[in-house]
């Protein structure tokens, strides 16, 4: 009942705040509609037929990324404007209170992606493998938006101002995205730079959600490796996010 | 019956900043207790440890008859604060702040219903319904953001500087306010202030807190002789002008216990209006140029000066 009341209040937040949707879904659409566009015919050569269905799934990962880091700005903006303070001082479990802020990122995702889904549908973009392989882009991408969500909320808890943690999704952000699959595919890297992209998660995220829009048939042992990492990864960032705000009170 | 009972409390930031400092309080159901003391003077931390905010580096601390650390889930329901910074989200309306709030303390919609009615005909909100909450005056939105706090029928309602950076008006409103929580809702108020007057006229006991501990607690009419101790103040030109006739005029009978303030000289006084006729006749006879005399009630300042003088008044009157 208390995550439905927070994540409520946040809800109201994001529509009295529509430039935030607008602005986190800016650059993944030029990515989506322009650079596809331009680097497309380059990667005809190289095997790929639609390059804008190839990058997608990384756009997914990107547009998580920064509908959830918009998530962590409301907790300066609830600091600065004091309901921050009274939520904790509630009788409210704090998990639901990292939860309810947590599954407005995620809706705010599911937003976002859904608009790059039906541009994308202009591209010849579709999803090969039906309907269970939509459902199954729907479960990774919630848990994906899930992680990169409490990771959010965690580092927007430890950095003092908004500047900052801007300043820092960045710098997160973009190397994470430039070294996995997103743009390219790994078969042709080598060296220090195979193994970076091996060892990025959303590399493999990315490629299940892949193998979903280009598949007509689901490799499970494929996916079923990706969906367990991501568990895995989701109670990682849950559990921090609450110790964090834990902590928080703490000191 | 106590509903607060601070013992021996101690808090130390990481920063190595020593808030409170061994501060003993106990606080009485049903009253304004208000908690005076200059910015620094570690209100803000107390209050933030008693509302399950900051955990305390040493000491005890009991509300409602609960240990604050061992049972916060249960003191949470029973106590609301109105910060400093006022806590009202500005993107929901009135009224959708004040049922989010009786959402988070679980109140059923129909009694959260009926009572936000009740608290916005108390508190004088309902002609600011039809406006946004962000163009509201500083004043209204305190007002909003109190009533709000009271939707969950809190047992101690905490407040912190709520009148700090109001006009005279407005203070006047919010005293009103707050006599009501006491006297219609039953609510114990915990308030704190740097406003001698505020606090002399609303609460029913007053301490006062210096260097993270408190200094003295009582009543009003027991602080009397700190609170409402007339003064006589006598201005000089330059600092050097009045520390010339500072040394002239010592062992002159009124300014006996006088004080050498900047470029002031300050005085306790018995009887103002005497002593203002005889110190501006003293003046005069011994031809001392001087920018001005008045009377004056003490700042908080004052009565610092004065319970530093005598270590010995610290504690209970």
């Amino acid at each position: 009942m208390s995550v439905v009341n927070i994540l409520w209040r946040n809800i109201k937040w994001r529509f009295n705040n529509a430039f935030t949707i607008m602005i986190t879904i800016v650059q993944p659409m030029l990515w989506l509609v322009l650079y596809s566009s331009v680097a497309g015919q380059s990667m005809q050569g190289m095997g790929i037929e639609n390059y804008t269905a190839f990058i997608l799934p990384g756009l997914i990962v990107l547009v998580s990324f920064s509908a959830c880091s918009s998530g962590g700005i409301m907790n300066y903006l609830m600091k600065t404007g004091g309901s921050f303070y009274r939520v904790l001082i509630a009788p409210v479990h704090r998990s639901s209170i990292v939860l309810g802020q947590m599954l407005e990122a995620v809706l705010c995702t599911f937003l976002e992606v859904a608009i790059m889904c039906i541009v994308s549908l202009f591209f010849s973009v579709s999803i090969a493998s039906g309907i269970a392989g939509f459902m199954l882009i729907i479960l990774i991408v919630f848990m994906t938006a899930f992680f990169i969500s409490g990771l959010t909320y965690t580092i927007s808890l430890c950095l003092p101002n908004e500047v900052i943690y801007e300043t820092v999704m960045n710098a997160i952000v973009l190397p994470i995205f430039f070294l996995s699959t997103a743009l390219f595919p790994a078969e042709n890297l080598s060296g220090g730079l195979a193994v970076a992209v091996h060892i990025n998660p959303f590399t493999h995220v990315i490629n299940a959600l892949r193998s979903l829009f280009f598949d007509a048939t689901i490799m499970i042992e494929n996916i079923l490796p990706v969906i367990l990492l991501l568990m895995v990864m989701c109670c990682g960032s849950f559990a921090l996010a609450l110790w964090k705000l834990k902590r928080e009170m703490r000191d | 019956m106590p509903v607060i009972q601070v013992q021996n409390l101690v808090k130390q930031y990481k920063n190595g900043a020593q808030a409170l400092n061994g501060l003993n309080l106990t606080v009485e159901s049903g009253e304004i207790f208000s908690l005076l003391g200059p910015n620094g003077a570690g209100k803000s931390t107390l209050i933030n440890i008693l509302t399950t905010y900051l955990r305390p580096t040493s000491g005890n601390a009991a509300i409602l008859g609960k240990d604050l650390y061992r049972e916060a889930a249960y003191i949470r329901s029973g106590i609301a604060c109105a910060a400093q910074r006022t806590s009202i989200d500005t993107h929901l309306s009135l009224t959708e702040n004040m049922m989010f709030q009786s959402r988070l303390y679980r109140i059923p919609t129909t009694e959260a219903k009926q009572r936000m009615k009740n608290l916005i005909d108390c508190f004088g909100l309902t002609r600011y319904l039809k406006y946004p909450v962000s163009s509201y005056s500083g004043g209204i939105t305190r007002r909003l953001d109190i009533a709000l706090n009271m939707m969950s029928n809190p047992k101690i309602l905490f407040l912190d500087e709520p009148t700090t950076g109001m006009d005279i008006q407005s203070r006047m409103a919010m005293w009103n306010m707050l006599k009501k929580i006491r006297n219609k809702f039953g609510i114990t108020v915990f308030l704190t202030t740097h406003y001698l007057e505020e606090a002399d006229r609303l609460s029913d006991t007053i301490c006062i807190m210096k260097e993270g501990r408190e200094a003295i607690q009582g009543t009003p009419n027991a602080l009397r002789s700190y609170l409402r101790q007339d003064m006589v103040k006598i201005s000089f030109e330059t600092k050097e002008a009045a520390k010339a006739a500072f040394e002239q005029l010592r062992g002159f009978h009124p300014l006996q216990s006088s004080d050498l303030r900047d470029n002031a000289i300050v005085t306790n006084s018995e009887n103002r209006r005497k002593d203002l006729i005889k110190i501006n006749r003293c003046l005069l006879e011994h031809d001392i140029c001087f920018t001005g005399i008045e009377a004056m009630q003490p700042s908080l300042d004052d009565v610092f000066i004065s319970l530093t003088e005598d270590t010995g008044k610290e504690g209970r009157v």
